[in-house]
């Protein structure tokens, strides 16, 4: 990619962009990633108003198979699974937005503070970050899951915060990176305020690895989500949420197989089309990355 | 990378097969099935062979002074013999007695028997030094658990080598039944001068089988014991218990065949085992009961005085009424427990000769219910806090419970714990509604008094009512069966008008076994005996 | 090196220290009072007191702090206070549970991630390359459960092959240990294999247009020798990076697949324990897993400064 160079650099925000998206969307990969998230999000955000009441019990209808009144069968208290699942990717969506939402509002200034300024602040960050780094994600999350108590809430502060070493990593590198460029050096040179560093050059060349981040994020937290739900630590009854879903299949899967199946392809696909986003995006973006 | 949409179309359709392979041949729920009653199974058994049985908890400490599972009652019921023990009628029998104690006039002093020649599974003699070890280790070690349920002892001696004298402070008829459970249970007085508080890991008793080994989590194993006294009845050689919590993974082991026997089975996979061709499912249990703690007076702790409590519950009685008469107990046990269970709303069985005909369960009625909610002026919907065991069932129905108070204008919400937490949450009083239940005991006294009379250490729901608690201590230094039925009826019905626990069901006990096992005692305590079990010859 | 080693040994130790700590601090920041858990349901007061004493719960913090660490140190890991077996012999059996599970796995892993990864890149832009690459992204996708879920319906319900849990020693039966091993580690193995695949892929990619590959093949060394010899041992450094890296995640994962098809290992017991409020269990379980972690995450940074001379000077992390 020669013409990085050539562009002068007052082309112009939208230039830059429009070229990105020209050379994304030349990509079926990634587009099919941006349709999978799209049909996620719609799914999210409208399926709720469309299907039926997800909670509404019916116990003369319990555990039917798919037919025309419930399309995707019914669950063991004679609950439409399909309105189940639509409100489940509500919940899904939540937990993953809000958790990398709370792991980049509490790590972009950790990082970014810790990287810029180095001396006593970085080294104990980078400890603590490596401690954290320490327990495995999972069990990081059930015990943190456990001692906040099982909700929503429970769940996102605990993939948040699992998250955090991560983000915390990457703005540091990037800081660090950014650092030594001349033009940065320049600007410290004729003593522009460290406020003035920090926002004007630092953290807009943080976003592009932030956002290939994101692209991870989303999809770990979703299956965390399930996967704390699915071991009882997630969201409360009645909520649906995908993991909830696939514990109650688990112990009908012989007279019900058909409600292990949608639930899982739905995480499957919200997180396939997210990873799929995530490395376009990563080759658009970041191509530094080896990833 | 270079995408080609024929993986992604293949990729999107593998569900759908998937779904078309599984779907097909299954039918719903079927109507509750009929599970024959306790196991009069008479024919006759082979000698040796290992019986597998799939527990369906880890039990705690195999120690009688400290246990508090059912499941450690389970495995007791085959390596640790009582003074006495219950019959398939639920009658007291002696065990390790020769006959049922005698009592003096006044009821203060009580003579037993014991059985000459028995000797412990370590070869030990036992005698009547080695009950009184046991029963003061039990009454008196300050991390006994049995020290309420031996009470009123205020001296053991051993008269001579077969002959034990309890003197009491009051008069307490229970004493009998606490002897037949853990309390009752003598343990080897070598083994415990050698191990002391880990007993536990390694206890020796007399029995018909004996301890060999434990792995954590995964497994015991008891082998018969060849000095049990009566060791010719005795037909299998190993008893292996098998930790397997999920109860399909439990069912589905006794399908393959992996284990002979599955206790408390659920009641969502009673169906499917005994479908299998090589399968029987027998019926106990009974004696426990499962229910709604609301907790009326619990401010601090269920052993402490009680206190205001601040929630719409515990403030109106009249709420708790309009609330139970919102519950479906048919309905809630057909929908959870595929009608497995027995519906109740009282602590002591249907069948007990401690209740009078008297004693009804009223019916759902939404209309009184909603009538009642009004009347109270508490603006609706009212909020309720359900806290809930985090398991499958516990949920189901506490989601059942919330659809239906939700008709009469209540707003449950629910909240899951551990089951561990549960139990903490329900001592400190820390919850407005907790689903709750008690294994059960075959004197009323034990379904009562630490349950629902004031301070008493599992009533959750903080009651403290002379017109319960009276009765119920009269009832116990009563001796007459009609005296005691009329006393704690009277109990049970004011226990009744208060609500603090609104009883939903008696819980059986659905035992899976293979067909070729016989020999099996099953009773109303819902405790599995081996002892004569073996395989058809 | 010596200094990087120490270097490296030494924040390694700090890390220990402070995620001691941290789990010292967690587990009694865990909801329920440990000694009315391990009273049980019909204890009095008076008996919870009693063990609340006995196991030193009665003492302030950091007194409870310096108990565990000594204690610890000294090897003495407390007993279960589910039924009071040694810590350390329930660690012992599980251990060798989830070792068998997680080998099976990476074998699984290596075998089919690395043998893909590299027909990937070998076929660059082929249709195999597409085979692969889209099982890289549907293993990445696909959460262990449901996997485990899918194959314990089609292979346990409906095909009827395996069994569909439960677990039996090695020791007991070596041919039914591995068939019902077989299936977990399957599960487990399939996420790992997908992250192989696409790493070992890009690393290969990245060999093959490298210089010292462009001179061998213009030597006129046979492909399948530029291949193996050159690309393939250049590449598999990476590989060993991200075998170690992958750790953490294999524990997690042992963790769900230990849970679905009940297998009685490490993973389990850690769930188990945080259940029931097993608090030796939980600390043990926690601090082996992370020293584990650490150990092998220092070993993996020496290997590959040793490889690769550059990273000793910048001193970078491992990420």
């Amino acid at each position: 990619m020669a013409e990085t160079l050539a562009v002068p650099v007052r082309s112009g925000r939208a230039d830059r962009r429009r070229r990105l998206w020209r050379r994304f969307r030349r990509r079926p990969m990634p587009m099919a990633g941006l349709v999978l998230v799209a049909a996620f999000l719609l799914l999210a955000l409208l399926g709720p108003l469309v299907t039926g009441d997800p909670s509404a019990q019916d116990y003369a209808a319990t555990l039917a198979p798919p037919s025309g009144a419930h399309p995707l069968g019914t669950d063991d208290l004679g609950r439409d699974a399909l309105a189940r699942i639509a409100h489940g990717a509500q919940v899904s969506l939540q937990a993953g937005v809000l958790s990398t939402l709370l792991a980049m509002v509490i790590g972009i200034p950790i990082g970014l503070v810790a990287g810029f300024y180095r001396r006593w602040l970085d080294p104990v960050v980078m400890r603590l970050v490596d401690v954290t780094l320490a327990f495995p994600f999972l069990v990081f999350a059930v015990g943190l899951a456990a001692i906040i108590g099982p909700s929503l809430k429970g769940v996102v502060l605990a993939l948040g915060f699992s998250q955090l070493p991560a983000i915390i990593r990457i703005t540091r590198g990037e800081v660090l990176a950014i650092r030594e460029m001349d033009y940065v050096a320049a600007a410290i040179a004729d003593g522009a305020g460290d406020r003035h560093i920090l926002f004007r050059y630092v953290l807009p060349n943080c976003a592009n690895p932030l956002i290939v981040q994101a692209t991870v994020a989303i999809p770990a937290a979703i299956i965390g989500e399930s996967t704390l739900s699915f071991l009882g630590l997630g969201v409360q009854p009645p909520t649906p949420s995908w993991g909830v879903m696939l514990t109650t299949a688990q112990q009908y899967l012989d007279v019900a197989p058909w409600l292990a199946i949608w639930p899982g392809v739905m995480i499957a696909l919200a997180t396939l089309g997210f990873n799929l986003l995530g490395d376009g995006l990563r080759d658009v973006l970041d191509p530094r990355s080896g990833r | 990378m270079r995408p080609s949409p024929r993986i992604v179309a293949a990729l999107a359709v593998l569900p759908l097969a998937l779904t078309a392979c599984g779907g097909g041949g299954s039918s719903g729920p079927s109507a509750a099935p009929s599970v024959a009653d306790a196991s009069a199974d008479n024919r006759a058994v082979k000698g040796g062979g290992t019986l597998n049985v799939a527990l369906n908890a880890d039990p705690d400490a195999l120690d009688p002074s400290t246990s508090t599972t059912l499941v450690g009652r389970e495995v007791f019921a085959n390596m640790c013999e009582k003074l006495y023990d219950i019959d398939a009628a639920s009658e007291l029998v002696p065990q390790l007695a020769t006959a049922l104690p005698e009592v003096s006039e006044d009821g203060k002093e009580v003579t037993i028997k014991l059985r000459d020649g028995v000797k412990f599974n370590d070869g030990t003699p036992f005698d009547a030094e080695a009950v009184k070890k046991s029963l003061d280790r039990h009454r008196t070690w300050e991390k006994s658990s049995r020290q309420a349920d031996l009470e009123a002892i205020s001296k053991v001696e051993a008269v001579d080598a077969t002959t034990v004298k309890l003197t009491l402070k009051r008069a307490f008829t229970p004493l009998t039944a606490q002897l037949a459970d853990r309390a009752g249970m003598i343990m080897s007085p070598k083994a415990l001068d050698s191990a002391g508080d880990n007993f536990g890991t390694a206890p020796v008793c007399v029995g018909p089988f004996t301890f060999a080994s434990r792995t954590s989590g995964s497994q015991i194993v008891l082998d018969k014991a060849p000095d049990y006294y009566d060791a010719a009845k005795v037909k299998l050689d190993k008893l292996v218990y098998k930790i397997i919590v999920d109860p399909n993974v439990r069912a589905a082991n006794l399908k393959s065949g992996d284990v002979q026997v599955a206790d408390q089975l659920a009641t969502t996979t009673v169906a499917g085992v005994q479908a299998g061709p090589n399968l029987k499912v027998v019926a106990g249990g009974g004696l426990g009961y499962y229910g709604l703690q609301i907790n009326i007076g619990n401010a601090t702790g269920s052993t402490d005085k009680p206190g205001p409590v601040d929630s719409a519950l515990a403030k109106s009685p009249e709420l708790r009424e309009a609330f139970e008469l919102a519950l479906d107990r048919e309905q809630i046990n057909k929908t959870v427990y595929n009608g497995l269970h027995e519906v109740d709303c009282f602590p002591v069985p249907v069948d007990s000769p401690y209740r009078t005909p008297d004693l009804q369960c009223p019916k759902r009625d939404v209309a009184k219910a909603k009538q009642l909610v009004q009347a109270s002026g508490v603006p609706t919907p009212i909020p309720v806090k359900l806290t809930s065991p985090n398991d499958a069932t516990n949920q189901r129905l506490a989601q059942v419970i919330q659809q239906m108070t939700k008709e009469a204008g209540f707003a449950v919400t629910v909240e899951t714990a551990e089951f561990v937490s549960t139990l903490e949450q329900g001592k400190s009083g820390d919850f407005q509604a907790m689903l709750s239940g008690w294994s059960g005991r075959v004197d009323p006294d034990g379904n009562l008094t630490n349950l629902v009379t004031g301070q008493g250490s599992n009533n959750y729901a903080g009651m403290a009512d002379p017109g319960i608690d009276d009765p119920i201590k009269q009832a116990a230094a009563a001796q007459d069966t009609a005296e005691r039925a009329e006393l704690y009826s009277k109990a049970m019905k004011r226990a009744a008008e208060l609500r603090g626990v609104v009883y939903l069901y008696h819980n059986k006990y659905y035992l899976g076994m293979s067909k070729n096992v016989a020999g099996v005692q099953y009773f109303k305590d819902g405790l599995p005996r081996y002892a004569t079990a073996g395989f058809v010859a | 090196m010596v200094w990087f080693i120490l270097r490296r040994c030494g924040s390694a130790v700090i890390v220990l220290f402070v995620a001691s700590v941290l789990i010292f601090l967690g587990v009694r920041a865990l909801p329920g009072d440990p000694a009315v858990v391990m009273a049980g349901e019909e204890a009095s007061p008076a008996v919870v007191e009693a063990i609340r004493h006995e196991f030193g719960l009665d003492k302030p913090l950091p007194a409870q702090y310096v108990d565990y660490v000594t204690q610890t140190l000294s090897g003495n890991l407390g007993r279960s206070t589910q039924d009071q077996i040694p810590v350390a012999d329930i660690l012992a059996e599980r251990l060798p549970v989830t070792l068998e599970l997680s080998a099976l796995a990476m074998l699984v892993a290596i075998v089919v991630g690395v043998g893909s990864g590299i027909v990937a890149s070998v076929r660059r832009g082929k249709f195999a390359d597409y085979v692969a690459t889209g099982f890289g992204l549907a293993g990445l996708s696909v959460p262990h459960f449901w996997l485990g879920l899918l194959g314990i319906l089609l292979f346990a319900v409906t095909l009827r092959w395996l069994p569909a849990s439960g677990y039996v020693p090695f020791t007991e039966d070596p041919a039914a240990n591995l068939q019902r091993m077989l299936l977990p580690a399957l599960v487990l193995g399939t996420g790992f294999a997908a992250i192989l695949m696409r790493q070992t892929r890009s690393a290969m990619l990245g060999a093959l247009s490298a210089d010292y590959v462009r001179t061998a093949r213009s030597k006129g060394l046979a492909e399948s020798k530029v291949v193996g010899a050159h690309a393939l041992r250049n590449s598999l450094t990476t590989v060993v990076t991200v075998l170690g890296l992958q750790l953490g995640a294999l524990i997690s994962g042992a963790v769900v697949t230990e849970q679905i098809f009940v297998i009685p290992g490490f993973g389990k017991l850690t769930v188990d324990a945080v259940l029931t409020r097993n608090y030796p269990v939980i600390q043990a379980v926690v601090l082996v897993t992370v020293i584990g972690y650490v150990v092998v995450n220092l070993l993996v940074d020496i290997a590959y400064a040793y490889l690769n001379p550059r990273i000793r000077l910048s001193g970078g992390g491992h990420g």
